[in-house]
């Protein structure tokens, strides 16, 4: 009997380890007083009661995506002036059902403006966002919106392929081995566009370049992240960029003596030695105008998306300890020519294949008009020079 | 073509390693009778303690104004993902053995237990540090390659065998003690006899508790050292959420493929490290990556299928595993 007791007792004190261990990154859920459903495009909601949820595909512990898209939230909960308690944040909410339920349960929590950040989250933002039309839905690098019919339902990016373009430059000017290599997560528009947007601004200072890009088929896995670097490095590729969520590319690059561009994050404090530049988005930006909307009962606009120009994306700063020299000067003056319209990523003459199939031209003189028309980007076509392994 | 080979050697060295170390450890917890399920979960553990226990000895030299040692960083990571795994262990050994709890269930408990206990440490000292944990070059340096002197610069072999890291020699010493203390000892005999049929080792006079106890709190302390390898290794002493991913039921799969030898853990673990990269180096035009991650799952489904048919005594999983011992229903 009293072993029957005691192993109960065990069962128990393990159970509750659980919940406090799986629980606590997973659901953060603040003061549940009011349920918010007074509608926000008409009459808007007083700065002390609204609330804002998110909903992040990993936690900020990845100093990469989601770490960035944290420090928006506090740049807007400082402007905005929001306590603690209005923000919730639903952390590790992975690309499936779950985040049909971290939706709903912030709905229920009360909040009217809701941010979802990660791709593979829209089919069930738009589902929900079709059963609640008193909260307000935006999501980060989708398309689906202006087509969804939805007024709650939103689309937001940066043009993070200027930055992308910046940053290498700085390959460009750094590799010795003419071949760079590119972690990438999936073969989608939003990864095509970036990778392809890095290639011609190391092109554009270093003619002889190519590139090599392994896909992870993961947003964030840094086991897989960190193999895939080595197995690019053992290719002869000397500088690692990522659209990956981790720093495990930079680390990797470090161990084994090459150089690395990161992304999301100054990854400089990770790997010292290799890290050279980071292309960065700001996201404060757009959270902190559309919970403004919120507030004053605006519309929140179907499609957003800025980029260098209004600083919604910047690089970090250059690591000049073991960056090639003139390279800030480069990337000064192409940052300006980007912002001034004179240079465009995407310009002919482009000849590209996308992963379908599908054949693309860009004549000399012309440019592909990247992410002017919906937030999210469009650019899926493999131009020659870069090399997808697989 | 030979560069393509020696990455692939060694980036299969690379991954394999800590699926060695999880699956010896489970390896001596299953010799005498105990199927645990949470190599996952003490992985886990080990991951985050090993980590942890460097990063706050760094902390605490540097605050009394010395400078960290690399080999005393690597001994007390060492010592606390042991201590860590070996008390994922006993937790399952105390309701298993001595409660009779059901085996399976326990050790998928485990597993959840230690998911959630390292993703939920990681990332509390991570916030403590203000962002993230990451060690100091000194630690960083002491867990990257080795450079041994004339054996490293030997041309190919020296590029293959003797620049790895620590840890990989550890896991084959480990290996090989193993493999002696089961077929050569007169300890690894009754704990095999324990494993095979507790009753009559228990009229031969051998304490099964005693042997259940230490076999399966010493093998889960390799499965700790296994996932210190990939906090320490695979992702450079920097805490990432998920880092152990999957690879203690990798480990666990992989004890199967061994059929129950350490020695030959070597070889299949090698084998299995190489299936998960191979993506990376051979490219088969066409074939999706999709079915490459699949190929290290299906070569265990193969080799299970062929050791049954087999029926081979000697290759089999031990008799009694994963049920429990009561001395009263004998």
């Amino acid at each position: 009997m009293k072993k029957k007791i005691v192993s109960v007792i065990l069962c128990a004190a393990m159970a509750v380890t659980l919940i406090a261990g799986c629980g606590a990154p997973a659901a953060e859920t603040g003061g549940n007083d009011e349920g918010g459903s007074s509608s926000a495009a008409t009459e808007g909601i007083p700065k002390d009661e609204i609330k804002v949820g998110f909903v992040h595909v990993s936690d900020p512990s990845d100093m990469g995506y989601t770490y960035n898209q944290d420090l928006g939230t506090q740049e807007m909960q400082k402007e905005l002036g929001l306590s603690d308690d209005q923000i919730i944040n639903k952390y590790n909410v992975p690309e499936g059902a779950e985040c049909d339920t971290a939706l709903r349960e912030l709905v229920d929590a009360g909040c009217n403006i809701i941010f979802a950040t990660s791709f593979g989250f829209e089919d069930y933002v738009k589902e929900v966002a079709a059963e609640y039309p008193d909260v307000q839905f935006c999501h980060a690098t989708g398309y689906q919106a202006a087509d969804s019919g939805l007024d709650n339902f939103h689309n937001y990016f940066a043009s993070i392929y200027e930055g992308r373009y910046l940053a290498g430059i700085a390959a460009g000017l750094k590799t010795e081995t003419n071949k760079l290599g590119y972690v990438a997560a999936f073969p989608f528009a939003e990864v095509i566009s970036g990778y392809t947007a890095f290639y011609l601004g190391a092109k554009s200072v270093n003619p002889d370049v190519t590139m090599d890009i392994m896909y992870t088929n993961s947003w964030n896995d840094p086991t897989v992240e960190s193999q895939v670097a080595k197995a690019l490095i053992d290719r002869g590729c000397d500088v690692i960029s990522q659209h990956s969520d981790s720093t495990a590319p930079a680390t990797t690059a470090e161990e084994n003596g090459v150089w690395q561009v990161g992304y999301n994050n100054d990854m400089i404090e990770a790997a010292p030695d290799a890290s050279l530049i980071s292309p960065r988005i700001d996201w404060g930006i757009y959270v902190t105008e559309a919970v403004q909307d919120v507030i004053d009962g605006k519309e929140i606009p179907v499609d957003w998306c800025k980029g260098l120009a209004d600083g919604a994306v910047y690089l970090s700063p250059l690591n000049t300890a073991i960056a090639a020299e003139g390279t800030q000067e480069a990337i000064d003056e192409a940052e300006e020519k980007i912002i001034s319209g004179d240079l465009h990523v995407f310009a002919g003459p482009l000849k590209g294949v996308s992963p379908d199939g599908e054949e693309i031209e860009v004549a000399e003189g012309d440019y592909y008009h990247e992410q002017e028309e919906s937030s999210a980007p469009s650019w899926q076509y493999i131009i020659e020079g870069c090399n997808v392994v697989e | 073509m030979l560069n393509t080979l020696s990455g692939l050697f060694t980036a299969a060295v690379l991954a394999g390693t800590p699926l060695l170390l999880g699956a010896l450890g489970e390896i001596l917890t299953e010799k005498s009778g105990n199927l645990n399920l949470g190599v996952e979960g003490m992985m886990f553990m080990g991951a985050i303690t090993g980590l942890a226990g460097s990063y706050y000895y760094e902390q605490a030299v540097i605050q009394s104004g010395g400078t960290p040692t690399g080999v005393m960083s690597a001994l007390i990571a060492l010592f606390a993902s042991f201590l860590a795994g070996a008390l994922g262990a006993l937790i399952y050994g105390f309701l298993t053995i001595t409660l009779r709890a059901n085996q399976n269930v326990t050790g998928l408990t485990l597993t959840i237990f230690g998911t959630g206990f390292g993703n939920f440490f990681g990332e509390y000292i991570g916030q403590q540090a203000g962002g993230y944990v990451a060690v100091s070059d000194v630690t960083k340096g002491v867990f990257s390659r080795l450079n041994i002197p004339v054996l490293s610069d030997i041309p190919v072999i020296g590029s293959l065998f003797f620049r790895d890291n620590w840890l990989v020699y550890f896991a084959i010493v480990v290996a090989v003690v193993m493999a002696w203390f089961f077929n050569r000892s007169r300890v690894g005999l009754n704990l095999r006899a324990v494993g095979e049929n507790p009753a009559t080792a228990d009229a031969a006079g051998i304490n099964i508790t005693l042997y259940k106890y230490l076999a399966t709190v010493i093998g889960g302390g390799i499965c700790g050292i296994g996932g210190m390898y990939m906090s320490m290794v695979t992702t450079s002493g920097v805490w990432v959420h998920d880092c152990v991913s999957g690879y203690g039921w990798l480990a666990v799969a992989l004890v199967i493929f061994a059929t129950w030898s350490p020695a030959r853990g070597m070889i299949v673990a090698l084998i299995f490290g190489g299936l998960t990269i191979m993506r990376m180096y051979i490219n088969i035009p066409g074939l999706p990556a999709q079915i490459y991650d699949m190929v290290p799952y299906v070569a265990t489904i193969i080799v299970l299928v062929v050791t049954s048919m087999r029926e081979s005594r000697e290759h089999a999983q031990p008799k009694s595993c994963g049920l429990n011992y009561f001395r009263e229903e004998r």
